[in-house]
């Protein structure tokens, strides 16, 4: 809560707005919003739509960067709203726009369908090396197994790093930072063995090699996730699955 | 209006409605299942769960063990024969998630961990670092998009229940993204939409956590039981209320006070040690820790701080390295939210809602009694809280009872004929107008946002910890006075796509009634037990009269009616709820007189 | 109808809008003095291939301040080059373990800079030496 009492200092929040039912394009507004200094961007935007403009749209749920909805472009720069605070902008004026590189659906909504199309078609889940029933219980899987894809696995699929990667705005049909880390987790994942069929996604014509290591993607990661990592090991792998089906004629898969 | 013909429609797409999608595809896959989330699954609120998931795992635990825990934590309100299948179920379905790839942490042999927590006599909580319910959200996630025969409808918001010839034949639903709506015929629908701990003021939850479900069914004659029964989490962050998970006090952290003393031996909870021991002091059950805390304000003992009092969790002597391996999500969050390096600070921390034991009333084949409607997860009440939820169990809950709820609806589906379409379309029209009528509506002047802090502060001033009468009382004629002013509610967005203000307004109706089951529970309920704690009279358990669940029952345009129903007891009868030495003596006492 | 009409942003001139991007063009702008200094070399070696007196010529061409001055611009650029392309070598790279421990990025930029620092100058004592 506020404590008005205080001096209230105040923050200008310009935000990107677009309706689509009204709107040739989108045009800025700007909003003076009263904060105190634990107050987040996103409350910041939660009081415009509360007590300014009640038609002012955007997505947020949990409030503790772990649900991936609130990803805003703050000062041109991507981040969670929710753990992004007002007080390191004041006095000067904050800008909020929707997720770079992707459709504006309304204000700081973006259709995020085409990522969405992208997590399902990299086989997200364990295509298991050896099946096994609940009655033998758990497979084993070591600390340092699991160290090897348990960063990858901690994608909120917030898609800041799509809002940092110019190669996916210049071509939406990159598969894409986050998509490429989680299809690298379930490949690297002790218990799976679905990677020769992941690899045909890999090294195609949306895979990998549309990356030209900007890793700009990594800087904004808000979960230490290394998305550029993931993409980069993969050119690795496309490259030597490459060169090892001349050798053998199944390629280097397996 | 679109029409989509499926089997079972499932609503919510966190973790129980996840498990109960991919149920339903593995039991027959010719089903067709349309699973409607209101956000896209990966953020529902099942994501922002901590700690982890309870299931017996130690060659040392039983299962009944694991029981007794339950049943004593929820002070004897559970259904004990629910409690037995469930914690037989619970490793069973760990397992499964481990097989389906969740990223549980393990021992050095690569065994799945587990921790200590609240309430629990062993240590059985299976963890994924401090982000459990997040692994295992995005685990049930990516694993349901194996299977075909599950039809998402992610972002459509369900706004009413399709009731013809005594059973649920399907659900209308708004497409966010164009405002359309869209008919889903089915011969089953179960509810997994969550609890409703925004109706509160100060609480841990997202902010879709409006209890939508719990309104649909209670809307259509369906009970919400023991309503009154709200989990306030001990450690939160002053302001936000967002968690500080109990693994902190799992893996040995301290609550102090303004002196920097163990406080929690002062409430029966002691003896106080060095290293945490299961059911004493810090690992004792979130509603006696929240009572504590309640009563040191009283004392004066706590600290002020710009968000009200608070108390210090104190993790300093767990050491940097412990805290980034095993809460590294806790570390984050104090740093970035607090200011505060939890190896060289305390953190400041309070109660906060966290947790509606309560829900739509289910057996233990999560049936409603409305035919066809099943229900799994926060939102309903099978019975395995009873009055305070243990920590981890609910995790746990989401799978067993969303495989069951799942299940037992396909079931269902297949043993009815399809529905008369031409006449679920024409109730569906009717729902139709009644939602793009609150749109176009004019003339209004009540703002969602003031009614919503006026809802939220009334919660808190009549349901807090402690309760009495005449605040409760009060909270009651307030909710009955909000909800004639939401009559009068003004929408300013008069637009289809992405109407956001549309939506709030249709789950600020839903709070409303939520609210009301819960408070005029709570006023009926005089007795204290679990969460449920009076300073007015009734201030001890009261057995004879009480030893039964509510059941509070809608009444369109009035005060809800509070009835009860029975306790199912089988092998457990009620005892004394002690914690910490009491705790072991009783423990000690019980199986001498059992020899 | 859907009254849907996602707006797409035109992406002209996304390389000046984040100092981040600046930078990356920077370093791929750089990557041209390696393409150019490759071809000066070239073209020396097809001039050695062509008797003393051309490669003489070449030797002579060098030392005309135009190319001095490339060489100190390419000289520039390719220490640019070579710092920002080591900083991005471990995002490049599988995880390397050293005694059950992840070797943290710093390190493997630092040994990839000392290896090329150590490289550069070890060249240029071999070159040294030849001449004396």
């Amino acid at each position: 809560m506020p404590h008005m009492s205080d001096i209230q200092k105040v923050i200008e929040i310009e935000v990107l707005r677009y309706n689509p039912e009204t709107d040739k394009a989108p045009s800025s507004q700007v909003f003076e919003v009263p904060f105190t200094d634990d107050m987040s961007v996103l409350q910041g935007v939660q009081y415009i739509k509360d007590y300014l403009d009640g038609s002012l749209s955007f997505r947020w749920s949990c409030r503790m960067a772990i649900c991936g909805s609130c990803g805003m472009m703050i000062n041109g720069v991507p981040h969670l709203s929710c753990e992004t605070f007002l007080r390191d902008y004041y006095p000067a004026r904050v800008r909020v726009e929707a997720l770079n590189h992707f459709p504006i659906e309304r204000d700081l909504v973006i259709n995020m369908e085409g990522f969405i199309n992208k997590l399902e078609s990299i086989q997200p889940y364990i295509i298991p090396k050896e099946p096994r029933t609940l009655a033998q219980g758990e497979y084993l899987q070591t600390p340092e197994q699991l160290n090897l894809y348990e960063q990858f696995s901690s994608c909120i699929n917030c898609m800041l790093c799509y809002a940092a990667c110019p190669q996916f705005g210049l071509n939406p049909d990159f598969i894409g930072p986050a998509a490429t880390a989680l299809l690298h987790r379930y490949n690297v994942d002790s218990r799976d063995g679905g990677k020769e069929e992941r690899m045909d996604l890999v090294r195609s014509e949306e895979g990998v090699f549309h990356c030209t290591a900007v890793g700009y993607c990594s800087e904004v990661c808000p979960k230490h996730v290394d998305p550029a990592n993931a993409v980069n090991q993969n050119k690795t792998n496309a490259a030597v699955d490459y060169f090892l089906r001349f050798v053998s004629p199944k390629g280097g898969a397996k | 209006m679109e029409t989509y013909k499926a089997d079972v429609v499932i609503i919510g797409g966190g973790g129980a409605g996840l498990r109960a999608a991919i149920a339903v595809a593995e039991l027959d896959p010719s089903l067709r299942i349309a699973l409607v989330s209101k956000v896209y699954p990966m953020r529902s609120h099942t994501v922002a769960a901590e700690g982890g998931s309870a299931g017996v795992k130690l060659p040392t635990d039983k299962l009944d063990y694991h029981f007794n825990d339950t049943v004593a934590g929820g002070d004897w309100l559970c259904e004990q024969d629910v409690v037995e299948y469930f914690v037989a179920q619970c490793p069973v379905e760990l397992t499964q998630m481990e097989h389906w790839g969740c990223p549980w942490s393990r021992t050095p042999d690569g065994h799945v961990n587990v921790r200590a927590f609240g309430g629990m006599k062993i240590e059985r909580t299976w963890f994924a670092a401090d982000k459990t319910g997040f692994h295992m959200l995005h685990t049930l996630f990516q694993t349901s998009i194996k299977y075909p025969s599950i039809k998402r409808f992610d972002e459509h918001f369900c706004v009413d229940l399709v009731v013809a010839d005594g059973r649920v034949q399907g659900a209308v639903t708004i497409e966010i993204a164009s405002g359309e709506l869209t008919l889903i015929e089915a011969r089953a629908a179960v509810i997994a939409t969550g609890g409703a701990g925004r109706v509160f003021r100060e609480n841990t939850n997202g902010g879709v956590v409006t209890g939508d479900g719990m309104a649909l069914a209670y809307r259509h004659g369906v009970p919400l039981r023991d309503m009154e029964f709200v989990q306030y989490h001990p450690t939160c962050m002053p302001g936000t209320g967002l968690l500080f998970t109990e693994a902190c006090r799992g893996e040995g952290g301290f609550l102090v006070n303004k002196d920097g003393y163990r406080y929690l031996q002062d409430y029966g909870l002691g003896p106080a040690e060095p290293t945490p021991r299961n059911k004493a002091m810090e690992l004792g059950p979130r509603d006696r820790l929240s009572q504590a805390f309640w009563y040191e304000q009283q004392k004066g003992r706590t600290i002020d701080g710009p968000h009200g009092s608070v108390v210090h969790l104190d993790l300093r002597h767990l050491g940097e390295a412990k805290l980034r391996e095993r809460l590294p999500q806790i570390y984050e969050l104090a740093e970035q939210f607090l200011g505060v390096d939890p190896a060289l600070a305390p953190i400041p921390v309070r109660p906060a809602v966290h947790y509606t034991m309560g829900g739509i009333m289910v057996d233990g084949l999560c049936a409603s009694p409305l035919p066809g409607l099943y229900a799994a997860g926060e939102c309903s009440s099978v019975g395995i809280h009873g009055a305070n939820r243990l920590g981890s169990n609910s995790l746990s809950e989401l799978c067993v009872f969303g495989k069951r709820a799942g299940e037992e609806a396909a079931n269902f589906a297949k043993s009815v004929p399809p529905g008369h379409s031409a006449e679920l379309l024409k109730q569906a029209q009717a729902v139709e107008q009644r939602v793009l009528g609150m749109v176009k509506k004019t003339g209004g002047n009540e703002r969602i946002a003031t009614l919503r802090k006026e809802m939220a502060q009334t919660m808190e001033d009549g349901c807090g910890i402690y309760r009495l009468a005449d605040t409760m009382q009060k909270t009651c004629d307030k909710l009955d006075e909000l909800k004639q002013r939401f009559k009068n509610v003004h929408i300013e967005d008069k637009s289809s796509v992405w109407n956001t203000e549309w939506l709030l307004a249709i789950e600020l109706e839903y709070q409303l009634d939520v609210a009301q089951a819960m408070a005029y529970s709570a006023l009926n309920r005089r007795e204290s037990r679990g969460a449920h704690q009076r300073l007015d009279g009734f201030e001890a358990r009261d057995d004879v009269n009480f030893l039964k669940h509510s059941q509070a029952h809608y009444v369109a345009d009035g005060a809800p009616r509070i009835d009860y129903g029975p306790v199912k007891i089988t092998k457990s009868q009620p005892g004394t709820r002690a914690y910490g030495a009491a705790g072991e003596k009783a423990e000690q006492e019980r199986n001498a007189s059992h020899v | 109808m859907s009254k849907r009409r996602p707006y797409v942003r035109p992406m002209d001139g996304w390389w000046r809008k984040n100092p981040y991007f600046v930078e990356y063009m920077i370093h791929e702008g750089t990557a041209f003095f390696v393409a150019a200094y490759a071809a000066v070399l070239l073209v020396g070696l097809v001039r050695l291939s062509q008797g003393e007196a051309a490669w003489n010529g070449w030797l002579h061409s060098l030392t005309s301040p135009w190319y001095v001055l490339f060489h100190l611009a390419a000289l520039l650029a390719i220490t640019y080059h070579t710092y920002t392309w080591f900083k991005i070598m471990p995002r490049t790279m599988p995880p390397v373990v050293v005694g059950g421990e992840r070797l943290p990025a710093w390190a493997i930029t630092g040994t990839g800079l000392a290896v090329a620092a150590a490289a550069g100058i070890g060249l240029l004592a071999f070159v040294w030496g030849m001449a004396r």
